[in-house]
């Protein structure tokens, strides 16, 4: 007979032994090569680790999938935001981390017990004594790892914690002077500390500021820099541009993935009394108020009915509709600029960031090119939907533009007032139509994402058409002296209007209208800025052609 | 204030203006061989970028200061009138040119003039340019009109000859010296344009000279 402490000892370990093989268990059920954080522990001490919350329990962690598509209403050609998102941290999770103190303890219990199933499979049957020590050891172990463990986290946060505050000193000391402090001051302020914070665990950004402070007028080390930066996704820049990113996408999102007509469901499907078919049907559009629960289109309904005092029954559905479309142009504008200044906002934010951890960036020239190359990184997952958003809010030069097309999509070079001296009289079949080079370079714009090279994609066209008038002309009259060869905007913009027609694309409305708005200030009146305004007068000229004489009514009542 | 400091104010030292003008006249009153005499002349090298005579740039010293000119051609053609505006905006002066013998080259001038005080005010510099003065005998608008009509509006006026290479250097030069007075006066040139990179504390100043940037945008 055995005592009762040993009886009760016995029905303890067997216990254990219970939990240790219902979770053993549930183990094998799970791909191995996921890692678990799964302890035997009945205190859940849930932990903050820098790289997020591991949470010690029982139960093997819920994974919990995201749903994917939602709902899967329309199909949109842009992805979700969740989806970018999660392609913008795929980009950047190749690096491997460090393992927090409670990630290397879990790892270091699971190989116990992998070793203590081995052992326990070896042990002969019968041999229960043996089995609870062997149990009891392994829980001792795992326990003792993991408070050690916990113990290490904690010391390792507390310095953490008192680096980052001495950190942040420092950069609120750097920003002292600058009295009150702005939301985004207080931001920018935290954005630096954790900055200082990165570069003291890596070495990289101060080889760079060495080799800069040793070449500090080249040029092309600025670029060199900045894309190395780029390249760590744990940079707090890298960070930050992927964060304003997704901001800037969560928010054209909505606007360019729903159905192109109508930006105001409620609008079009509750007010309209000849669409409403719920309510107020034999009132008449000027009596009852139709029932409205969406709470911002209150005011829309007053502008309505406004609308109507003023205008009484001069086929009010028309107006109703036109005005619909109006509202709608509106808000489109509205949302269009918000973002636009939302993205200068982002390039303004994160190009002071860059200036602040590189302060050799800090003159006229790096920073241009400082500025240019995170656009260059910013912009490309983000220009098809905003320029869907801009083509969406020009749909009617658009619809103009192309109409011309088809209209003169053969005309000659002097049928759009091109001289006849800058166009050859007969081109040979092999060689194309005239300025064809000029044109296949215009087409190109599309293709690229970014501002800037599209805008040198418009002056490269622009050169090629001087270019070709160049030969064309020197053809025509081989004794003529080059220099009354150069053409001016006289001949330029008919030249121009003509390559654009042929370009047959109308999203180079579109693609100019933001150009416009994201081409810098120090651009605007050189080279760039004069070959963009080129290509919109040529561009609005083409519009024009096919109402023939829109123009000319506009010039009519100028002069 | 050290975050500006971190921004910085580009350039430093030596403040170097950048001008934006703007070239107007009639298709054949010869504005084009104006700017490419003017740039060709004083230094031997070509001023002329690709883009031939359609624009042009040209570094100038005035009293000590370095002065970036750049000058936009823009089509005198009718049916690119409707155009116009978007060439105009931020300029901070303007070239009308007409040809002494044609009464209505003259006449179209005083349309632009109009069309540049609508759109800019008085914040430009305009510049009414009489060209082919070698056709003197055939001339058809008289000095005194054309002199008397510049005054009424406040610009000045000059007689060229692109051909004979007259009165052009004098032309710029004067524009140049009038745009840095105009410039210094408001305090707001182009002379550094803010980039939006940088983060300064006093902002963008409410000057007018950019006035047509922002509104007309969306057209």
């Amino acid at each position: 007979m055995m005592p009762v402490e040993v009886q009760k000892m016995l029905r303890l370990a067997e216990q254990c032994l219970e939990r240790v093989k219902s979770f053993a268990g549930k183990m094998l059920e799970q791909p191995p090569a996921m890692p678990t954080q799964t302890i035997l522990s009945t205190s859940s001490s849930t932990t903050a680790t820098p790289h997020g919350t591991s949470t010690v329990s029982l139960e093997p962690p819920t994974r919990h999938r995201r749903v994917l598509s939602e709902g899967g209403r329309n199909a949109s050609p842009f992805l979700p935001p969740e989806i970018f998102q999660k392609l913008q941290t795929a980009e950047s999770e190749e690096t491997k981390k460090e393992l927090t103190p409670i990630e290397e303890a879990s790892r270091l219990n699971q190989k116990l017990k992998a070793n203590f199933e081995v052992r326990l499979a070896r042990l002969p049957p019968g041999q229960a004594t043996q089995k609870t020590s062997l149990t009891l050891s392994l829980q001792r172990q795992m326990m003792e790892n993991l408070i050690i463990a916990k113990a290490r986290q904690d010391a390792l946060q507390r310095k953490m914690e008192e680096r980052r505050l001495r950190l942040q000193e420092e950069a609120n000391r750097r920003f002292a002077a600058s009295g009150t402090v702005t939301p985004e001051e207080q931001e920018l302020r935290i954005m630096y500390a954790s900055i200082l914070e990165y570069e003291q665990d890596h070495d990289w950004p101060k080889l760079w500021k060495a080799r800069l402070k040793k070449n500090p007028n080249d040029i092309s080390q600025v670029s060199g820099l900045v894309s190395s930066l780029l390249s760590h996704p744990e940079h707090p820049v890298v960070k930050l541009l992927k964060k304003l990113q997704y901001r800037i996408y969560d928010r054209l999102y909505p606007l360019v993935s729903c159905c192109p007509s109508h930006g105001f469901p409620h609008l079009s499907t509750s007010l309209s009394p000849y669409h409403d078919h719920n309510a107020n049907r034999e009132e008449g559009p000027l009596s009852g108020t139709p029932t409205l629960d969406t709470e911002d289109s209150f005011e829309d309904l007053e502008q309505f009915i406004n609308l109507f005092d003023m205008s009484p029954r001069s086929n009010p559905r028309l107006e109703m509709e036109s005005y619909i479309l109006d509202l709608e142009d509106c808000a489109l504008k509205e949302h269009l600029s918000g973002i636009v200044k939302d993205i200068h906002n982002a390039i303004d934010q994160l190009s002071s960031l860059c200036l602040l951890s590189f302060e050799c960036l800090n003159t006229a020239v790096a920073k241009d090119q400082c500025v240019a190359s995170l656009e260059e990184a910013f912009f490309p997952p983000l220009w098809s939907p905003l320029l869907a958003l801009f083509r969406k809010v020009h749909r009617g030069r658009e619809l103009s533009f192309e109409t011309s097309v088809k209209l003169f999509r053969n005309a000659t070079p002097s049928e759009l007032g091109v001289a006849s001296k800058l166009f050859p009289k007969e081109t040979p079949v092999h060689r194309g139509y005239p300025y064809e080079s000029a044109v296949v370079e215009l087409r190109l714009i599309c293709k690229e994402l970014c501002p800037q090279r599209k805008l040198d994609c418009i002056v490269r066209t622009l050169r090629l058409i001087c270019a070709c008038a160049e030969e064309y002309s020197s053809l025509q009259e081989p004794d003529a002296p080059p220099r009354t060869a150069a053409i001016g905007a006289d001949d330029l913009l008919p030249i121009l209007s003509y390559v654009a027609l042929h370009t047959e694309q109308p999203q180079l409305v579109s693609e100019c209208a933001a150009l416009e708005e994201f081409i810098h200030e120090g651009y605007l009146i050189g080279e760039e800025g004069y070959c963009l305004t080129s290509l919109q007068s040529a561009l609005t000229y083409v519009e024009s052609l096919h109402s023939g004489g829109v123009l000319q009514q506009q010039s009519a009542t100028f002069t | 204030m050290a975050a500006a400091g971190a921004g910085g104010a580009g350039g430093g030292g030596s403040r170097s203006h950048s001008f934006k003008v703007v070239l107007l006249g009639e298709g054949c009153v010869g504005k084009t061989s104006l700017v490419l005499r003017y740039c060709e002349n004083k230094f031997n090298d070509k001023h002329i970028t690709t883009l031939q005579a359609s624009f042009l740039t040209k570094k100038l010293n005035i009293g000590g200061r370095r002065v970036n000119l750049a000058i936009w051609d823009t089509a005198g053609q009718e049916r690119f009138h409707a155009l116009g505006p978007i060439y105009y905006r931020d300029s901070n002066g303007a070239i009308l040119v007409y040809d002494i013998t044609d009464e209505d080259s003259f006449q179209k001038v005083k349309n632009w003039v109009k069309e540049l005080k609508k759109m800019l005010g008085d914040n430009i510099c305009l510049c009414i340019v009489g060209n082919k003065i070698d056709l003197e005998k055939e001339r058809n608008v008289s000095v005194e009109d054309a002199e008397r009509y510049a005054e009424s509006v406040r610009a000045k006026h000059y007689h060229t000859s692109a051909k004979l290479n007259k009165g052009i250097e004098e032309l710029f030069l004067d524009l140049c010296k009038r745009m840095m007075e105009f410039a210094q006066d408001n305090g707001t040139s182009q002379a550094q344009p803010s980039r939006r990179g940088v983060q300064i504390a006093d902002d963008e100043p409410p000057a007018a000279t950019a006035a047509g940037g922002g509104c007309c945008s969306s057209g």
